[in-house]
């Protein structure tokens, strides 16, 4: 009897823990913990539902939930080439490199041309934790819009500050020997200016690096690898672009007579600015000067 | 007094003053555009460049703007030159050693030390100054803007050894000399020429191209002396 009552309070428990076990498929099961939850696991219910994935099931993605709170619901199986995938994202120490796997499910093309990329090829064949994975750079899968938002992490000018989470970072640029000020130079350039200024022909980080199968720029196959290449890449908005005018940007720090230059021209420009306050400022005095003590004194 | 002394004087003719309108235009809009691409990070660029049509607009116009400064600019010497040619040139412009000595006069006249201001001439060496900024300012902000609006064409004549600071040189002299134009106009000029007490709110010259007798007499005795002679001069005091 009493057994039997144990079991049945157990029993409704359960029940009233967790759903029906084939309703674990459905977002809003996960999403009734999951929305509320603070931290990491959270999800944001509105933001996800607005996102280009704010129609699919976790279970899509997160397709073995794991640990005890998750007991009783049903994943899906991940086929083989995920768990491969899975297993080549390793080095990158991901929480659920199953659902980052994912993605390659319905991205197998932008799968195959990431995994050219010098990103991919650091962490799968160099086993390096750095670079970036899908995640990385699109952020969470749960908020992601299409690209033309202000919102999107890749969206035009965002993309630099996103490209800059890394390759800003002293240990990266001294790390892989990336120009120190590649974002400041880049920042301050034409480019960066008109793309801050919404110059939607503008040029950001991808549009001349590339983007999912980007290469090292020393690397003949990169857009920008060699001089032919650069022709052509700067070519797109600079028809006839020359060996000369391709030279012109490196990212690299200011050289030395440029700086001095722009030195020069700085202190030229404060010496005059001086110079005319000061004469400014005199000729009012003497104005005032001669309207209270010398009255008619000199017309 | 045997030379009829007129009540005003032609100072500027028509086309000077024209020349004079297409400058100040064209450097207020070039100044306005440009502004907010120098300081594309500070906060409100991105408005005001909305305000000129966005990026690509306000570009065009900045463009625009500048071939057409540059021209009123090429102008502005053939004018001198048929000035020349019909022997009107008068060369009262050219910076002179005395304008060195007229500097000196006019602070010890600010400090109480002299108790007449310089004999200024035609122009004194402030308007030299002004004058020939502009000279300097098509030079350096000219050619380079030149530089900056046809990059690749320019592109062939820099040799191999500056390529690799060439346009940040281009690109700093056309910015801080915008920036150094900008400022002296701003002070300079604008209280000169605006915010004196004597002009305010605006010297008319601009328009009318005449100047008064007494201010001709004040501010330019030298020229005053030259045209009407330092008799006529003496007699009136």
């Amino acid at each position: 009897m009493r057994i039997g009552l144990s079991a049945l309070l157990l029993l409704l428990f359960t029940f009233l823990q967790v759903p029906a076990a084939d309703a674990a498929t459905d977002a809003a099961t996960c999403l009734s913990c999951h929305s509320t939850m603070e931290g990491a696991v959270n999800v944001n219910q509105e933001k996800y539902s607005k996102s280009v994935h704010g129609s699919f099931d976790c279970v899509t993605c997160h397709m073995t939930p794991k640990g005890d709170q998750h007991q009783g619901l049903t994943g899906t199986t991940p086929d083989r080439s995920v768990k491969e995938i899975a297993a080549k994202l390793a080095p990158k120490g991901l929480k659920d490199p199953i659902a980052m796997a994912a993605c390659v499910g319905c991205h197998p093309d932008i799968y195959k041309a990431y995994l050219d990329s010098i990103h991919a090829k650091n962490i799968i064949v160099m086993k390096s934790s750095d670079g970036p994975v899908c995640t990385s750079c699109h952020g969470s899968p749960h908020y992601i819009v299409a690209r033309p938002s202000m919102e999107s992490k890749v969206y035009l000018f965002n993309i630099v500050t996103t490209c800059g989470a890394c390759h800003e970072e002293k240990s990266m640029t001294e790390k892989y020997g990336f120009s120190p000020l590649v974002m400041e130079r880049y920042l301050e350039s034409f480019h960066g200016r008109k793309l801050k200024l919404g110059h939607a022909g503008a040029p950001s980080c991808a549009s001349c690096h590339g983007a999912h199968d980007i290469m090292d720029v020393k690397d003949p196959k990169s857009p920008v690898g060699t001089v032919e290449a650069k022709k052509k890449t700067c070519g797109k908005c600079h028809p006839g672009a020359t060996d000369k005018f391709v030279a012109a940007i490196t990212h690299q720090p200011m050289h030395p007579i440029a700086h001095w230059t722009e030195i020069g021209l700085i202190v030229l420009t404060v010496s005059v600015f001086i110079f005319i306050i000061t004469h400014v400022l005199l000729d009012i005095f003497s104005d005032i000067r001669n309207r209270l003590f010398r009255k008619g004194g000199n017309h | 007094m045997e030379k009829n002394i007129p009540q005003e004087i032609e100072r500027f003719d028509i086309s000077a003053r024209i020349q004079h309108i297409i400058m100040f235009v064209t450097f207020l809009i070039l100044s306005f555009t440009g502004w907010g691409l120098k300081y594309a990070y500070a906060q409100p660029s991105s408005a005001w460049i909305k305000v000129w049509g966005g990026a690509k607009m306000a570009g065009i116009i900045h463009r625009v703007a500048g071939i057409t400064m540059l021209l009123d600019f090429i102008y502005h010497q053939f004018y001198l030159l048929n000035l020349w040619r019909k022997k009107d040139l008068r060369l009262t412009i050219i910076p002179m050693p005395k304008d060195v000595l007229d500097l000196v006069h006019n602070f010890l006249y600010f400090f109480g030390l002299r108790k007449d201001p310089p004999y200024f001439g035609k122009f004194s060496y402030l308007q030299k100054f002004d004058y020939w900024a502009v000279y300097w300012g098509m030079f350096i902000i000219g050619t380079s803007g030149f530089f900056l609006a046809f990059p690749v064409t320019v592109s062939v004549l820099f040799p191999n050894f500056t390529l690799g600071w060439i346009w940040d040189v281009v690109f700093t002299m056309h910015s801080d000399e915008a920036l150094l134009a900008i400022v002296f106009i701003l002070i300079i000029h604008f209280y000169n020429e605006h915010l004196r007490s004597e002009h305010f709110p605006m010297n008319w010259l601009w328009l009318t191209g005449k100047m008064s007798i007494d201010t001709l007499k004040h501010h330019h005795p030298a020229e005053y002396d030259y045209l009407y002679g330092k008799e006529s001069e003496r007699r009136k005091k």
